[in-house]
């Protein structure tokens, strides 16, 4: 019997063999999902929710307020979009053009980098399927996936069985954890966790490349050279290897070059791929979608029919300098999520905030709108953190607008 | 997790056989398995001397009340739905080898001894855990794939 | 005589670490203005000798400070091995960023996981409030 799975949108790996039980659009119960997974869906409660200066409005005084920020501003930022689907992000791109936004989304400060030189080709890429039939090795460099992917190792990259991949997890694959602390998952990989002091990854990338090449491996906070070698020796018997890349990894390291010398040196001796740990379920189509529309994955900005990108268009560094003049928020929090001492400055110009749920950011928004939870109570496309498109139908029915259908009013006000 | 020997130590060893084993070493393996209680030992039971033992023994099966009859017990407040041990466990991948055992929901969750609902392991059907039975052995396949030991055997 | 009333409370320099911890995100998916939301963010793993020289008992609170802010949090020990002394942990939250350095270089990218402060028991104080 076929049976009818939902999509879970609470994190980038989209698992799509969720099945849910739902009444009256209330979910009751949920299968085969994480934690937060089921939080996420079972987070749908509100009922829709204008406001403009802190005070309760209709979503037609809330719209033509946005609008009228959008309107009045030089040079607004459009930030966010990780939890919006691909067809949301599209809309935000052409916004973006019509408004002559600066537009970013939380990748770039955090895994835009690595998205960005997989799409260049940079790596050598691969599916989760892939990662389930093939592989044999699989290393989790500065990330936790039991914490932020929690079915990552068992939907694909450590125990279930796939199709060249039949005799099970202890005999056929290896785990391997790199971290500066011992996390979930390296507590999973037992003997085949490596602790890095913080900031000593590129370091660890040299001296593991050194071992490779059968040279002693060396690190000024003296890893056990023995250990680094038996590292290399299983790496290089892999024939199937993928390296999962979190932030870990990537804040610690200045630039991408010490990953590029790694991955080839991996490459000469071995086959491996890569695949970034992305967190939000949409932020990887966030940067497919604009790296299809201007050869960027983030921080740039549209000026008559022009685009530039450039650290500086990035939200941080356009908060810091103070560039923009007004904010449109998509499914983001920043004052939450950024450093305090960069967010605060949001607090100086005209914020349009567009979340499902109540935030730090929503609650210093000019303009607040409330929309569906996006995956749950509205639908779409997203693309998996392995660039593996997923379309998925809302779980329930809501009132609520989705961010999609507020996008369109907008423009169409404009 | 107590041992057989740990039990025996506490027993009044006189091998008196009035619980229908032979010897009170087999009483302790029997206690194990789950097959008999402290009251099916009457000495232990009756007798003032053994007070103390046969409180002991009977909180330490107390304790796993709320497990199945493998002894097995979900610690709910630290499971967090990752499916390690669902994924895992060699009798739900014989029993559904394309659903679970290839990492994905089950294709009939009646059929499973570990399940996850609503972010949290479910066991059921224990009888086809490899710990039950005449031929059971110390499977820990929930056990060592676990990120934060919500899983335990008493 | 209490000549601990004398001695200055102990300061120790920290450079704390973030991280992701799954409950912390079912309480933030389900309230971000909820307690449990707060009790999961609002804390410290500290290496045990740290803690020890703190002379704080677990959940008491501690004041971490450097340039960009300062939080009170709770303070707790990590259980990690081996010793990681002068390495702290802390979920990511508003509680850790209101901590990380504004300096960038120019790359878009601040610290959030490299961040410096001193931590000093805070005596009873409450936990930081992140709003603004």
């Amino acid at each position: 019997m076929e049976k009818n799975y939902n999509v879970c949108t609470g994190c980038g790996m989209l698992c799509d063999d969720i099945e849910v039980e739902s009444e009256k659009n209330i979910v009751n119960k949920v299968y085969t999902a994480c934690r937060v997974g089921v939080a996420h869906m079972k987070e749908g409660r509100e009922s829709a929710v204008f406001r403009v200066d802190d005070k309760p409005v209709d979503e037609a005084t809330a719209i033509s307020e946005a609008v009228a920020i959008l309107k009045n501003a030089k040079n607004p930022l459009i930030f966010g979009l990780g939890t919006s689907t691909n067809e949301t992000q599209k809309l935000a791109i052409e916004l973006a053009r019509k408004t002559s936004a600066t537009l970013d989304d939380t990748s770039s400060f955090c895994l835009g980098r690595v998205v960005e030189a997989l799409l260049q080709n940079r790596f050598k890429a691969c599916t989760l399927d892939d990662v389930r039939n093939k592989a044999d090795v699989t290393i989790f460099w500065g990330a936790d996936p039991s914490d932020s992917h929690p079915r990552h190792l068992s939907k694909y990259s450590y125990f279930p069985r796939g199709t060249e991949k039949q005799r099970g997890w202890e005999e056929d694959r290896t785990a391997i954890a790199i971290d500066v602390r011992k996390s979930h998952t390296a507590k999973i990989c037992g003997n085949n966790f490596f602790q890095v002091p913080p900031g000593g990854d590129a370091e660890f990338i040299d001296a593991l490349i050194a071992g490779l090449s059968g040279k002693l491996p060396k690190t000024s906070y003296n890893f056990p050279p023995k250990r680094i070698l038996e590292l290399a020796n299983i790496l290089k018997g892999a024939k199937f290897g993928v390296v999962f890349v979190g932030l870990g990894l990537v804040y610690s390291l200045e630039n991408l070059e010490p990953l590029f010398r790694l991955m080839d040196a991996l490459n000469e001796k071995a086959n491996f791929h890569l695949i970034p740990m992305v967190g939000h379920y949409n932020m990887r189509g966030f940067n497919e979608n604009l790296f299809e529309e201007t050869g960027y994955v983030n921080s740039v900005k549209f000026e008559d029919g022009a685009v530039k990108h450039g650290p500086e268009y990035s939200i941080v560094e356009a908060l810091k300098a103070k560039t923009v003049d007004a904010a449109l928020i998509i499914g983001s929090d920043p004052l939450s999520s950024l450093p305090r001492s960069i967010a605060k400055n949001l607090l100086e110009i005209p914020v349009i905030s567009m979340d499902p749920c109540e935030t730090l950011t929503s609650r210093s928004s000019k303009v607040y709108i409330n929309t569906a939870i996006s995956g749950v109570e509205s639908g779409g496309s997203a693309t998996r953190m392995d660039g593996v498109k997923v379309e998925f139908k809302p779980v329930v029915e809501t009132k609520r607008l989705s961010d999609e259908a507020v996008l369109k009013k907008i423009m169409e006000a404009l | 997790m107590t041992n057989a020997m740990e039990l025996y130590q506490m027993l009044p060893k006189t091998n008196c056989k009035k619980c229908g084993k032979t010897s009170c070493m087999a009483f302790a393996v029997a206690l194990m398995a789950h097959e008999l209680t402290a009251d099916d030992c009457p000495p232990l039971k009756e007798e003032p001397k053994y007070k103390e033992n046969y409180g002991k023994i009977s909180d330490l099966f107390k304790a796993s009340e709320g497990a199945t009859s493998t002894g097995l017990i979900v610690h709910e407040e630290l499971c967090f739905g990752c499916g390690n041990c669902v994924v895992a466990c060699p009798p739900n991948v014989a029993n559904d080898p394309y659903g679970v055992g290839s990492g994905n929901a089950p294709r009939d969750a009646k059929k499973l001894i570990l399940i996850i609902e609503d972010g949290v392991v479910k066991a059921q059907n224990v009888e086809e855990c490899r710990r039950f039975g005449k031929n059971k052995i110390l499977c820990n396949g929930c056990i060592v794939t676990c990120p934060v030991e919500a899983i335990e055997f008493v | 005589m209490d000549f601990g009333s004398f001695l200055k409370s102990p300061e120790i320099k920290v450079k704390v670490v973030t991280y992701r911890d799954i409950f912390q995100d079912k309480a933030m998916i389900e309230n971000r203005f909820g307690e449990d939301y707060r009790d999961r963010s609002a804390i410290i793993k500290l290496d045990s000798a740290d803690f020890k020289q703190l002379n704080v008992k677990k959940g008491d609170t501690v004041t971490l400070k450097n340039s960009f802010g300062t939080i009170v949090v709770k303070a707790e020990e990590s259980g990690y091995e081996p010793s990681h002394k002068g390495i702290a942990y802390m979920p990511n939250s508003p509680w850790s960023n209101m901590l990380v350095s504004d300096e960038t270089g120019g790359t878009g990218v601040p610290k959030f996981k490299d961040i410096s402060a001193t931590i000093t028991s805070a005596k009873g104080a409450k936990v930081t409030e992140p709003g603004f």
